[in-house]
């Protein structure tokens, strides 16, 4: 027995340990995670499915096509006939794989059923697949135009939705990207480095994705949490522009934007969308209370959707520590990111989704917010509709010293039994709100017909 | 550890033969079913290229029996096998390169062939241990010379040879092992009975250790500066791997890994290609990475969750979709379109190999030469390990090539002509023994 032969046999061993490991290693990868990455959407195999045959339709709520498949001489290629709704159908790209609707229906674009386990095997072992699902949006291609056509080309974003039944009607985020040159092969790798290189960042959907302070829109939220707590809204307030609680704020100060004095009640607060009223109101009620609401409404949660959405928050802690973030919280500033669809979700019209307050509170709201678009010096008042009752509060969202702030509108129609409720963003607009208030009115007109 | 009935010595090398009627069936069923799904009409070389390469490794096998050499007679149809893989791969995934690799498998034969006869006496190899390591060496700095050097996607290890290219180290790796091989022999007394201690630590003397410190020391620099993470690994693990073998102090294997990783450590912070590489392994799925540098990765990944348990069939999968698959990936390829229980079986072929190599190095009669046995086999292991675990996200990818199987002709070369060592060595022992049953 040679000295070193036990040595050798330990290598041996070691070795073959390592090979054990490398097969459970190769076991993972090809049995256990295979369902999940044989359906991610970045998966090449899932989209090739579809070069020989058809991938299925994506149509708006009437029928009219969005999305196609058409045959070439190269196998079926994609086409999609609106540029406004690049964000929201996606592109289902061989090269750079799959997003938004292609991407949250893969499997039934393609002939697959999620539900159905034994399809997957099917489909893998035998090639064989059921015709192609079509998906139907609940987008009305009318209301979109509207939409778009209301934006211009101006950056931001427009979402409407019919709070009955929660359908998106439009979805609308600028600037926008051409869907067909990501799937078309001779084009693809120059379009996806301009749209991936553009500061304006088309891929992006705004609706969903984009996070922006809410700025007075979330007034609506402070003035909720109040009404539950028990705060009297006929009860005068006195705003003395500029103003601290006590002397502990220091040097900080709240600022009324048209340097009011004089005595306020919640409808005047909200018709002239006073700040120093509704911080007063947010230190009465405190920070849990308002905490609460921020999050009834849905702020720092992820809405429920099949497209990609971010949570928003309340502050960069989560929470609210300290008096003065609370003064600036209640109305709208402070560390609050919100996106477009989490403010229109959240509305308070009544109805199966969005109603996360009593119907009094609601109702009482609900009068308020069509006096800040009918009443007496409205700040909302280009979103009134010959007519209709339209409820509404605009928003100017101060970002980073130096840039033009954020206008807001979130509004629904009609006021007393609303069919549409609207959520517009224009980003970077020095008049703010008073911009954004006549985009909500054309959509909403679209909406109702008038 | 029964496995006499596959030595037994007769006139005839019989096992190898009927062995090798499976490699003949493999190859021909492998590429009639690439070139199925492929063309509806019928190519010839679907015939052409995998009679070619049957007929090389019948005419190896007449060859030893026209010599009577009585070595091993599994290492032959193991290498045949892998290697029939490897071309049906190659036609699967890069055709136009699959006669140059026919060509290489033609030359791999050679020097098989030239290995079995050449070297008289192996005990010989060991006199010339520092012929060995100067050339060592000399191949190792060879691709960093300017008119020769060439640098391919990154990696400086290339020399220009006539129209194509080569990569010297992987002639080093085997020259690496004769020299530690001939150097722990005649100094491995004074290396594993160390006097000196540090609590349970053995201190080694250090004089000894000079000259393969040093050999080992000259590998890390040149392949730090050729930027090739593969070859660093596989050195640095020949060279733990031989000291463990020689010395028996797996002290000095946990020392060397404990390095290994600091090294790495260092390198993350240092090099730019070493930081993407681990990234990569940690988060191929990221945003900024799926498209970017985990590109490759995540591509192989989901060949691997397509290939499910018995995969997608030859020719049915879609592995040209990972870049560079030939190189890099075949193992992945290969998982995909023959499933787990392919891949397995792939395994099973490299374990089988390292388990005959060590029971050479087992039977072998001189220390040198169950060193040299020994540190051959260890390389395919590691090799195959090294890059298969990389494949399969179970250690950072490096590039090295799966042995036999891979596109790339230096590596079938070297690694025939590792074969031909292995099976001189099996021959000295069964001579030893008295060659009879």
């Amino acid at each position: 027995m040679s000295p070193i032969s036990a040595n050798i046999r330990s290598l041996t061993l070691t070795l073959a340990l390592a090979f054990l490991v490398t097969s459970i290693g190769a076991t993972y990868w090809t049995v256990l995670a295979s369902d999940r990455l044989a359906n991610d959407p970045f998966n090449p195999r899932l989209i090739a499915a579809t070069n020989d045959r058809p991938r299925g339709a994506i149509v708006d709520r009437s029928g009219a096509p969005i999305a196609t498949s058409a045959k070439t001489d190269a196998g079926y290629s994609r086409s999609y006939k609106d540029r406004t709704l690049s964000q929201v159908v996606g592109y289902a790209s061989t090269k750079f794989g799959l997003s938004g609707v292609e991407a949250a229906y893969a499997e039934s674009l393609i002939g697959q059923d999620p539900a159905d386990p034994a399809s997957i095997w099917r489909a893998r072992y035998l090639g064989d697949r059921g015709p192609a699902g079509q998906v139907i949006l609940g987008i009305d291609l009318k209301i979109q135009k509207a939409a778009a056509d209301a934006l211009g080309g101006r950056k931001g974003a427009i979402v409407a939705i019919d709070p009955r039944t929660g359908a998106i009607l439009a979805s609308v985020s600028v600037p926008s990207y051409d869907a067909n040159q990501i799937v078309d092969r001779s084009k693809q790798e120059s379009a996806w480095a301009q749209v991936t290189a553009d500061p304006g960042r088309p891929l992006l959907n705004r609706v969903t994705q984009g996070l922006y302070p809410p700025g007075s829109i979330f007034k609506v939220v402070t003035a909720a949490a109040a009404l539950e707590t028990g705060f009297d809204p006929t009860k005068k307030l006195r705003v003395d522009d500029p103003y601290q609680a006590d002397k502990s704020w220091g040097d900080y100060f709240v600022r009324s934007a048209s340097h009011a004095h004089g005595l306020f009640d919640m409808a005047d607060g909200f018709r002239l969308s006073e700040n120093i009223y509704f911080a007063q109101v947010g230190l009465e009620i405190g920070a849990a209370r308002l905490t609460d609401y921020a999050r009834r409404f849905g702020v720092g949660s992820t809405p429920k959707l099949d497209l990609a959405a971010t949570k928003g928050q309340l502050s960069d802690s989560g929470t609210i520590d300290r008096p003065t973030l609370l003064a600036d919280t209640s109305y709208g500033q402070g560390e609050l990111l919100v996106s477009p669809l989490q403010m229109v979700v959240r509305d308070i019209a009544p109805g199966p989704i969005g109603q996360v307050i009593s119907p009094n509170t609601a109702k009482t709201l609900t009068a308020m917010l069509v006096g800040a678009v009918a009443g007496p010096g409205a700040f909302a008042f280009g979103a009134k509709i010959p007519g209709v009752d339209v409820a509404g509060k605009t928003g100017t969202a101060e970002n980073r010293p130096g840039q033009a702030p954020h206008g807001w509108f979130v509004g629904f129609a009609p006021a007393a039994a609303p069919t549409v409720v609207v959520a517009v963003i224009v980003e970077n607009t020095p008049e703010g709100g008073v911009a954004a208030a006549p985009l909500g009115a054309q959509v909403m007109r679209a909406a109702l017909g008038k | 550890m029964r496995v006499e009935a596959t030595v037994r010595l007769g006139r005839g090398r019989f096992t190898e033969l009927s062995l090798l009627a499976w490699v003949a069936a493999l190859a021909l069923t492998g590429f009639v079913a690439v070139l199925a799904t492929e063309t509806s009409s019928f190519s010839p070389a679907a015939v052409v290229v995998p009679l070619v390469f049957l007929v090389l490794m019948v005419a190896l096998h007449v060859f030893l029996v026209s010599i009577r050499f009585r070595g091993d007679q599994l290492l032959l149809p193991i290498a045949a096998g892998l290697t029939a893989i490897g071309l049906v791969l190659v036609q699967r995934l890069a055709s136009d390169l699959l006669f140059q690799q026919l060509s290489w498998s033609i030359i791999a034969a050679g020097a098989f062939a030239a290995t079995i006869v050449v070297p008289r006496d192996l005990t010989a190899l060991a006199r010339f241990k520092w012929t060995w390591a100067l050339l060592g060496v000399l191949l190792l700095v060879a691709p960093l010379l300017p008119i020769i050097g060439r640098e391919i996607n990154g990696a400086r290890i290339w020399i220009k040879v006539g129209p194509g290219s080569i990569e010297p180290w992987e002639a080093v790796k085997i020259l690496l092992v004769i020299f530690f091989a001939a150097y722990l022999e005649e100094y491995r007394e004074v290396l594993s009975h160390s006097q000196r201690r540090i609590g349970p630590f053995p201190v080694p003397p250090l004089p000894y250790l000079v000259p393969i410190v040093a050999m080992w020391g000259i590998a890390m620099l040149v392949m730090v500066f050729e930027k090739d993470m593969g070859a660093t690994v596989l050195f640095f693990g020949i060279f733990l791997a031989m000291l463990f073998l020689a010395t028996g102090e797996a002290f000095y294997a946990i020392i060397g890994l404990a390095l290994l990783v600091l090294g790495g450590i260092v390198a993350y912070q240092l090099f730019g290609h070493v930081q993407a590489r681990v990234d990569t392994w940690i988060r191929p799925f990221d945003e900024d990475l799926r498209f970017g540098t985990g590109y490759q990765l995540v591509q192989g990944l989901f060949a691997l969750a397509n290939g499910g348990l018995f995969g997608a069939g030859l020719g049915n999968g879609m592995p040209d979709r990972i870049p560079v698959v030939w190189s890099d990936f075949v193992f992945d390829a290969f998982a995909e379109e023959a499933g787990l229980a392919g891949a397995v079986a792939l395994l099973a072929l490299y374990l089988v190999f390292l388990y005959r190599g060590m029971l050479i190095a087992l039977r072998a009669p001189t220390m040198f030469l169950q060193l040299l046995a020994a540190g051959l086999s260890f390389i395919v292991a590691l090799q195959t390990l090294v890059i298969v675990g990389g494949n399969l996200r179970l250690i950072p990818l490096t590039g090295i090539t799966l042995p036999f199987v891979a596109y790339g002709g230096s590596s079938l070369v070297t690694n025939w002509m590792l074969v031909g060592l292995l099976m001189r060595v099996s021959q000295v022992s069964s001579r030893m023994r008295g060659a009879r049953p």
